[in-house]
């Protein structure tokens, strides 16, 4: 009984030692902030993707560049990534920086999830450090790559790639049923049924992932409406229900008459794999996915041509592309600035963005000279067309007011393709949320 | 031993461990669901109070809410009677078989041990019209229906579904806790009933039945509770889509407060959703009030 009362007391004294110095522990890291004072200043990066499992190109790209920061800057900095996967990120960093530990830096999608960061103080402002202090950083970026990063005329983020989304297409198969690249939507249609006719499936899409659909539905508003659809919704000057997105709907209607049959369950994946196996001849996405294709099926890369969103006749300017950046925010109460601008260098420089465009098919951020022998051949085309475009717009569901203005929308959209609702119905229902939600506001 | 129990001192040792745990992890946040339950927070900045205004949203201008209600009533009323039903049957079969019976219970069970989002993928598979179910009506030249997707009827088709998968996943505990309170009634009343010439449905519905209403109770209370609150299969086999017509209280709940960070909003579904559960198990227990059967 004494051996078993002394053990008892000896468990309780290292159980409470241990908690003491694992508080200890922590004071220490804290007070470690601010200089160096000859330590490692340790920075954390947070990421939407497991860079040891994954195969995306661009994730591992991201790998490499933690990997060299942290040779370069030995001694003296230290980067440890935090990562999830995509669908869980945003709860996962909101809990974070709920419980005030923010990472240093973290990936951000442009839109109303870098607004609500940069509205809550979260996101650092560097207008000051790249206009000044590294103006040379600044000055290597492409123009205007910043434009969707700003607010009030600060910057809040910066891009680390950029990709643009159009139609793809597998050339044997236009070929084979004698059709050329449509410019117009009514060619496009046209196409689609000499397609089908010739026993291909025209387009694949899914339908189960709605943004892929509500993609091809963005691109329709802005081809009715031109870029004034989106700034008049989000102003409130412009409805929902006005004719330019009715008529958007109603062509949606009429492309996804040629989607392949199981559209409406099939994933973005099972979606893009029609297209690179040869199953479909067209496919309407981002060109990020130039990597997942080639990476797929290498043989995709020799057949597989590009084209820009057709035009809608009577409606807007044709030569507008959705793009989109992958960006890094700054937290606002980092201690290590000096460090996490240095890691943010290191996504941005030749090095990196040379990987980006040669290995992930990506478009550089820089102005580079990358090896376009290197490169995916539907980077250049991409490119290309891209050199032609007079105007760049985001997804439509992530300029909406809020992510959940987006999820409106793309829902809308999926309901509208499904058949249950007509296309007044759909922008109606679109309407009701920012009466009630936005403009009331 | 018995001095120690009369020690107030001890007493207050001995709860002090359960009680601080059960306040910390559970009252306390109770509390603070039903505060900002009343304000608008958003996580990121602090709480404002707005009264009872995410209340009159959620049940006069929430669209999905409606959705939301209306399935986890179905699914309530769809999961007890099936499970009740088939939970029942299943423990009164295996409890009269001689041979197999472990083997039976075990394969009946084996479901609830598995991992509700790895099953959830699964079923997704099975029901993705590219694989599974639908290729397998096409080889008898049969076009299946969009399992998850369709859009039509008061209930959705992939809310039939998922009531499905739950009741192939949840079936396996009803019928133990029925097992278990069936194996408990003592043989001689069985015996008696044969002699008296009942025959084995006679005995059933006299001497079974009866003895097995408080397990009715519990198992009535686990089912409602259950899937008022079910999450897993419904967010991993459809998302609440398409546009939220399989939402239910608690992925709306979710999406509410961990996709578009309105914690205010989400804290007052959940105080709905705990509503909803006290009344339940408050009719519940005004319906079952019984005595238990000392066997």
């Amino acid at each position: 009984m004494k051996i078993k009362k002394i053990l008892a007391c000896i468990l309780t004294l290292i159980m409470t030692v241990s908690l003491l110095a694992g508080c200890k522990g922590k004071d220490k890291e804290a007070s470690n902030g601010g200089d160096s004072n000859g330590e490692v200043e340790e920075i954390k990066w947070m990421f939407w993707d497991d860079l040891t499992a994954t195969e995306d190109l661009i994730s591992l790209g991201y790998a490499k560049v933690l990997e060299r920061f942290n040779e370069t800057y030995k001694g003296k900095y230290h980067v440890t990534p935090i990562t999830t996967n995509l669908e869980e990120y945003d709860t996962k960093l909101n809990a974070l920086i709920a419980a005030k530990d923010t990472p240093d830096v973290f990936i951000c999608n442009p839109g109303p999830n870098l607004t609500q960061y940069v509205e809550s103080g979260v996101a650092a402002d560097l207008t000051d450090i790249l206009q000044n202090q590294e103006k040379e950083w600044y000055d290597s970026f492409t123009e205007g790559i910043f434009e969707r990063l700003i607010y009030d005329g600060k910057i809040y983020a910066v891009p680390t790639n950029f990709a643009a989304a159009l139609v793809f297409y597998n050339t044997e198969m236009f070929k084979a049923a004698g059709v050329e690249v449509p410019t117009t939507f009514t060619e496009w249609i046209d196409v689609c049924q000499k397609l089908k006719d010739a026993g291909y499936t025209p387009i694949a899409c899914s339908a189960g992932t709605a943004w892929c659909l509500s993609m091809i539905a963005g691109y329709l508003c802005d081809r009715a409406g031109g870029p004034d659809n989106l700034k008049g919704v989000n102003e409130g000057t412009l409805d929902w229900t006005s004719e330019s997105f009715i008529t958007a709907g109603e062509k949606l209607v009429e492309l996804s008459k040629y989607f392949q049959e199981t559209a409406a369950g099939d994933s973005n994946d099972q979606a893009t794999a029609m297209f690179y196996n040869g199953e479909a001849a067209m496919l309407v996405q981002g060109s990020w996915a130039i990597g997942q294709m080639n990476g797929a099926n290498p043989e995709i890369e020799d057949k597989c041509g590009v084209f820009n969103f057709p035009a809608l006749e009577g409606g807007a300017d044709p030569h507008r592309m959705i793009v989109k950046t992958d960006n890094l925010v700054m937290s606002s109460t980092t201690k290590h600035q000096e460090a996490a601008i240095a890691l943010m260098k290191c996504f941005t420089d030749e090095t990196a963005q040379k990987y980006t465009a040669e290995v992930g098919g990506k478009i550089p951020v820089i102005n580079v000279d990358f090896d376009k022998e290197k490169a995916p051949a539907q980077l250049s085309y991409v490119m290309d067309i891209l050199s032609e475009s007079t105007g760049t717009l985001g997804f439509y569901n992530e300029s909406l007011a809020s992510v959940e203005a987006g999820d409106t929308f793309d829902n809308a959209m999926v309901d509208l393709f499904l058949g249950s609702l007509t296309p007044e119905q759909a922008f109606q229902q679109v309407q009701d949320f920012y009466e009630e939600n936005v403009w009331n506001k | 031993m018995d001095k120690i129990y009369r020690n107030k001192a001890a007493i207050i040792i001995f709860i002090a461990p359960a009680f601080i745990l059960f306040t910390l992890v559970l009252l306390v946040p109770i509390i603070q669901a039903f505060y900002y339950s009343l304000c608008d927070w958003n996580a990121l900045t602090q709480p404002k109070f707005i009264g009872f205004d995410n209340f009159i949203k959620l049940f006069t201008n929430d669209q999905t809410m409606k959705f939301a209600v209306k399935n986890s009533l179905f699914f309530m009323i769809f999961s007890v009677v099936t499970q009740q039903f088939t939970g029942l049957l299943l423990a009164a079969l295996l409890t009269n078989i001689k041979w197999g019976r472990n083997l039976f219970k075990n394969i009946y069970y084996l479901p609830a041990v598995l991992s509700s989002a790895a099953l959830g993928l699964l079923w997704s598979f099975l029901f993705n019209p590219k694989m599974g179910v639908n290729q397998l009506l096409a080889k008898f030249g049969i076009k299946g229906p969009l399992w998850l997707m369709d859009s039509d009827g008061y209930i959705v088709l992939g809310m039939w579904v998922i009531g499905f998968v739950a009741l192939w996943q949840y079936v396996g505990t009803t019928m133990m806790l029925y097992m278990a309170q069936i194996t408990g009634i003592s043989k001689s009343l069985y015996e008696a009933s044969y002699i008296d010439g009942a025959n084995k449905v006679k005995s059933f519905r006299y001497i079974t039945l009866p003895l097995i209403k408080p397990m009715i109770a519990t198992t009535l209370s686990l089912n409602c509770i259950g899937s008022l609150k079910f999450f897993d299969l419904v967010y991993n086999m459809t998302q609440g889509g398409p546009n939220h017509r399989t939402d239910v209280l608690a992925t709306h709940l979710y999406f509410q407060g961990f996709q578009y960070f309105k914690y205010g909003y989400a804290s007052a579904i959940g105080v709905v959703l705990l509503i909803m559960c006290i009344i339940v198990t408050l009719i519940i227990n005004r319906l079952f009030k019984s005595e238990a059967y000392e066997g």
